[in-house]
């Protein structure tokens, strides 16, 4: 394996240490988890959510200073795809860096203003499945489930043909195949394609055993609903792995409870599939005009653009496709039905390599299949065992073809090796950073008391000193966001002669300001407050001569 | 009779005779009614929970082999969600017959679904035996009945301070007006007499005047006219100091958005809460019905206004009901029209407004179940006049209910808008039947729910044909059909494989091939090569049959089982 260097270093954060070399099974999360929690209790609390069907807790780490339910707070989720290991490790590797900064001036201010949630893991039952001894990439929890609906659960499971501990493919050589070798790498297998005289020589499925014999194969085994399609936006029901309805499992219905319960969030950032960090969501007049709207609103794209920006910057991700969208996913719900800002990124991508021959040195490129990326870069990284070779295997539904099981090994396309984990980390940690600090943070300014005869005229401005809005666009309509409230406490033998003792404002922009006025009767100090839980709450004292 | 003492043991036992009511020899039947029952109920008043746990408990004990009483859950307050399951428990296990769920009351507000549920309960036990088409019905098929599934938000309507519209809620208690503070703002019983009616206020800008015909209503003045009132709105003063009244109510959410079909946020529609069954009550009744397959049929108890609706809630959600299934609806909507006068069959989202997430767009959309909710009460029932208007209700409270609908309007001190008057409609009118017209709708939208659940699935094995072939082989064909309107499988529901297919089985034989006939005449047909003794068919069609085939060896005995999750299961045997 070769050298990566690190391209940011830890200038906000202390870099995170890695004693680990693969990926945290769930004790070893929850023990990381309770490292941290227990090295300041007063910062750190780690709870149990809910236990999964398979035995799994759902955790949560939180942090932050004082009152912590009336702050701004970021969630950070991972695990959202169960396959998608390294999405638990960004979400702790915060977590960690913040307890390894408890000592910097940064990172207190940062506690000080901002509450974090951590949520690594949403898909325990299915991440185990990377440390079981049949490895397979799985989504879904271990919720029994009849994924292709034809009355029989778990019937038609994974079989691991050539006992090697992995699920690959399973090649069938046939004249009416439509796979054929790829002429490039004859490892791989590509579809003919017909229309360029291209005759298919192979039957491609999955490794296993077509048990119930409906010519499909390993489509019903022991994988139970996928939490990433069981959110309810665009939830697609009665598609395999969705569920029986939308927020039907216990995990998604924890997760959603904790977090509706939790008025303070502003920002929840995804570690999972969907991408708007690099590609971000485009406003669409028409879509997001429609009663059920299904376009980000064109305040809240510039704002998401512009945090897209700050990551760019800092990760550099090379190799990022187009970005991706989940019909039921949780980032896509953390956003048109939680209606916080949601930022999802899956935080890797399968890296360009050398252009062999380039015109200008250095150019990179990435071969358009991503099957094909993947091998060309795990050549130029060095990986080593990547590829299961072909091997024949006896297969009773196929006693007179040639029969083999072979392929890429499964993780490898979606979690980097281990040993780029601790870059990856640390990049997002300064990331991440940035963000805490764009968070909003509201102060009275320019108070003026003018006499207008007896009374005394009190005028102030209630400012967002935030890189980015109170709230997004969208949750100007949600009931699950309160509004910013400003108010003002008189006191005994004052009479508010003008101005409401409690205003409701919807949405300060970054930057941006409220005016408020009203004429008090009488004399001594008057109170103003402005905000609300995802804002934090500013308050000042006026003394009335 | 001048003996004081007498005249008191008289009256004593008098007395008691009466709380026992009549003797059965005093009694002579009204046709179409249970002229004896085992339980006494009286039907032209309603029931607190306590009264409807009572009702039903009583059921139960007095009829143990038609009626089992279960909790399917609790409700937010921590209150029973009571369900009935009434059938012949003694022929055949209540999950192999096909099941009609009805239940009331998912609107606080809208009481008089819970005895209509507790009527049907009623009639049907009380009937058994003496009436053959009940008796058939009940040996057929299942009933599950939750009388109220917001037993919270009910004795809310009724024991608090309310009005006709309040709350539709259970009492979750939520912030409505997102100021931090909750339920701060909530209706104020000015007057103190358990019902919230209207504020007015005499002014000579107002734009209403007093109605000549009667002078108790307001009516708006024409516009080159002088007013003599204007409307406040619900009786309250503004407790948080926001300048608004009332704006912070006991809840606020609508149990009729919280179900998973089509779901949409709050922000897309007002009232729904978190998620689909994101309230205890309503995850009650999903895992109820998740957990009892053969329920095929379903109805939902509302009011107002005598409608009788199927979905689909949203335009969104249009393509869901295709054609078949519409046929199905539409016979039995027509049917409701018939015989409930002054009911109209209609459909949600075109006739009445957009529900997404509602009850019913679950039974049919996320189960396939063909569902009605009725919308009981109609202003036809003032005169028996489909185009009665609010002048019809005052003739009708002073005609025939003596005023007793009324508060009259009463001068009172409002400490933010000073001398007003308070009065009006008391909160159990308008949408709650009154007394005497309760037991007659209770009837006839009862009927409606016996022919929908009559026309659910009824499988036969009709027929059993053999055929020798060579080598020792026997060719087995055997006609499933069903002799209902509602097949085995919604449209819907094949369409996305809701619900399981239906087995055929056949035990007994050496099963070498099974096969569907598609065609019998063409002798088209189709081999099923897993598990061929256990032939799947998608659905048994309403009206229609399906064809199965086995090639056997073996026993001469044998035996045919159709296992239907929504026909029920039915056994033939060559013996």
């Amino acid at each position: 394996m070769r050298h990566f260097i690190l391209v940011i270093s830890g200038l906000l954060l202390g870099l995170v240490g890695f004693a680990q070399n693969d990926y945290h099974n769930a004790s070893q999360l929850e023990q990381e988890l309770n490292k941290i929690a227990n090295s300041n209790r007063s910062i750190f609390s780690l709870k149990t959510l809910a236990t999964t069907v398979g035995g799994k807790k759902i955790l949560v780490l939180e942090a932050g200073i004082g009152d912590r339910d009336n702050k701004p707070a970021i969630a950070l989720v991972g695990g959202v795809e169960g396959a998608h290991l390294l999405s638990q490790e960004l979400a702790l590797g915060f977590a960690k860096g913040l307890q390894a900064g408890m000592g910097m001036d940064s990172i207190k201010s940062i506690l000080n203003k901002v509450t974090f949630y951590f949520l690594p893991q949403m898909s325990p039952d299915a991440a185990t499945q990377y440390h079981a001894r049949l490895r397979y990439e799985r989504s879904g929890n271990a919720n029994p489930s009849d994924l292709d609906r034809d009355g029989r659960v778990g019937e038609d499971p994974f079989e691991d043909l050539n006992k090697d501990g992995l699920i690959t493919q399973l090649r069938i050589e046939s004249p009416s195949g439509k796979w054929r070798v790829h002429p490039d790498d004859s490892r791989l297998m590509v579809l003919a394609d017909a229309s360029k005289g291209e005759r298919g020589t192979h039957h491609v499925y999955s490794e296993g055993y077509d048990n119930d014999r409906d010519g499909q194969y390993n489509e019903d085994g022991e994988e139970g609903v996928i939490l990433n399609k069981n959110f309810t936006f665009q939830y697609p029901a009665f598609t395999p792995g969705a569920g029986e309805h939308s927020v039907s499992e216990v995990e998604t219905r924890a997760i959603a409870d904790y977090l509706f319960d939790r008025w303070n969030v502003h920002t929840v950032v995804i570690f999972g599939p969907s991408d708007n960090l690099v590609n971000p969501w485009s406003y669409n007049s028409q879509k997001a005009g429609k009663r059920i709207i299904e376009s980000v609103m064109e305040a809240d794209e510039k704002d998401q653009s512009f945090v897209a920006s700050q990551y760019k910057k800092i990760i550099d991700p090379q190799g990022a496709g187009k970005g991706h969208f989940q019909a039921g996913g949780f980032a896509e719900w953390a956003y048109f039905h939680y209606t916080r800002y949601s930022l999802s990124t899956p935080g890797w991508w399968i890296p360009p390599v050398p252009e062999e021959g380039a015109d200008e040195p250095g150019k990179k490129k990435k071969h358009e299949n991503e099957t094909m990326a993947f091998v060309q870069w795990a050549e130029h990284a060095g990986l080593e065992d990547y590829f299961v070779p072909w091997t024949p295997v006896d297969h009773p539904e196929f006693k007179d073809q040639k029969a083999e099981v072979g392929g890429i090994k499964p993780f490898l396309t979606t979690n980097p090796p281990y040993i780029l984990v601790e870059e990856i980390v640390n990049k997002h940690n300064a990331f991440l950073i940035s963000l805490a600090e764009m968070m909003p943070a509201l102060e009275w300014v320019n108070i003026k008391t003018e006499k207008a005869g007896k009374l005394t005229r009190v005028t102030a401005e209630l400012v967002n000193h935030g890189q980015v809005p109170t709230n997004s666009e969208l949750g100007e309509r949600s009931k699950w966001l309160k509004k910013i409230k400003v108010s003002i406490k008189t006191e005994k033998g004052q009479e508010l002669v003008s101005g409401r003792t409690v205003e409701l404002v919807d949405r300060i922009g970054a930057g941006g300001s409220v005016t408020h006025s009203w004429l008090v009767n009488g004399k001594g100090k008057v109170t103003l407050e402005g905000g609300a839980p995802h804002t934090g709450i500013a308050t000042t004292v006026i003394e009335l001569k | 009779m001048n003996n004081p003492k007498l005249i008191i043991i008289i009256f004593l036992v008098l007395g008691s005779a009466m709380a026992l009511a009549q003797t059965k020899d005093q009694i002579f039947q009204a046709i179409g009614t249970p002229a004896h029952p085992r339980v006494e109920v009286i039907w032209n008043r309603y029931y607190t929970y306590d009264g409807v746990t009572e009702i039903c408990k009583k059921l139960a004990a007095a009829h143990p082999n038609l009626i089992k009483l279960e909790s399917i859950g609790k409700s937010y307050l921590g209150k029973e969600i009571w369900l009935l399951t009434v059938t012949n428990h003694r022929n055949k296990n209540h999950k192999e017959k096909p099941g009609f769920y009805i239940d009331g009351n998912i609107h606080a507000n809208e009481l008089q679904g819970t005895e209509f549920s507790l009527y049907t309960a009623w009639y049907l036990a009380e009937s058994y035996g003496s009436n053959d088409f009940i008796s058939e019905l009940m040996d057929d098929k299942v009933f599950y009945i939750a009388p109220t599934i917001n037993p919270d938000g009910r004795d809310s309507y009724i024991k608090n301070p309310h009005t006709a519209h309040s709350p539709r809620s259970g009492l979750v208690p939520f912030d409505d007006d997102r100021d931090g503070l909750v339920d701060e703002d909530q209706f104020d019983d000015l007057d103190g007499n358990g019902h919230i009616t209207m504020m007015r206020r005499k002014t000579p800008t107002g734009r209403y005047k007093l109605d000549p015909d009667d002078p108790r209503r307001l009516i708006p003045a024409k516009a080159h006219e002088e007013g003599s009132y204007e409307l406040l709105g619900w009786e309250g003063i503004d407790r948080d100091g926001d300048g608004m009244v009332n704006e912070d109510r006991e809840g606020y959410y609508d149990p009729n958005r919280d179900w998973g079909w089509n779901w949409q946020p709050g922000h897309v529609q007002g009232g729904a809460y978190k998620y689909p069954f994101s309230l205890s009550e309503n995850r009650a009744v999903r895992d109820f019905v998740m957990a009892h397959p053969n329920i095929a049929g379903a109805q939902s108890y509302h009011n107002v206004g005598g409608m009788l609706l199927r979905g689909p809630g949203a335009e969104e959600d249009r393509e869901t009901y295709d054609r078949n299934d519409i046929l199905v609806y539409d016979a039995i909507g027509k049917k409701g029209e018939d015989i409930i006068p002054g009911y109209r069959y209609l459909v949600v989202y075109k006739d009445l407004y957009s529900v997404f997430g509602g009850e019913l767009d679950w039974f049919y959309g996320g189960r396939g179940i063909y569902t009605f909710t009725n919308e009981l009460f109609a202003s036809y029932m003032y005169f028996n006049d489909k185009n009665a208007t609010q002048a019809d209700a005052y003739r009708f409270d002073k005609d025939l209910l003596f005023e007793d609908a009324f508060v009259p309007w009463k001068e009172f001190e409002h400490p933010q808008f000073g001398l007003i008057e308070i009065g009006g409609f008391k909160k159990n009118f308008t949408r709650n039947n009154p007394g005497f017209l309760l037991e007659s709708d209770a009837h006839r939208n009862m009927a409606f729910t016996i022919f929908h659940a009559y026309h659910m699935p009824k499988i036969e094995v009709q027929s059993v044909q053999e055929r020798k072939l060579d080598g020792g082989l026997r060719e087995i064909t055997a006609t499933i059909v069903n002799r209902r309107m509602i097949p085995t499988h919604a449209s819907h529901d094949l369409k996305n494989k809701i619900e399981r297919p239906d087995y055929v089985i056949l035990e007994g034989a050496e099963v070498q091939a099974g096969l569907v006939v598609e065609n019998r005449d063409m002798n088209i047909v189709k081999e099923q090569l897993f598990e061929p003794h256990k032939i799947e068919v998608a659905n048994i069609p309403g009206m229609g049959k399906v064809v199965v085939r086995w090639i056997v060896s073996g026993s001469k005995n044998y035996s045919i089982k159709v296992d239907s999750a929504k026909g029920g299961t039915v056994t033939w045997s060559s013996k």
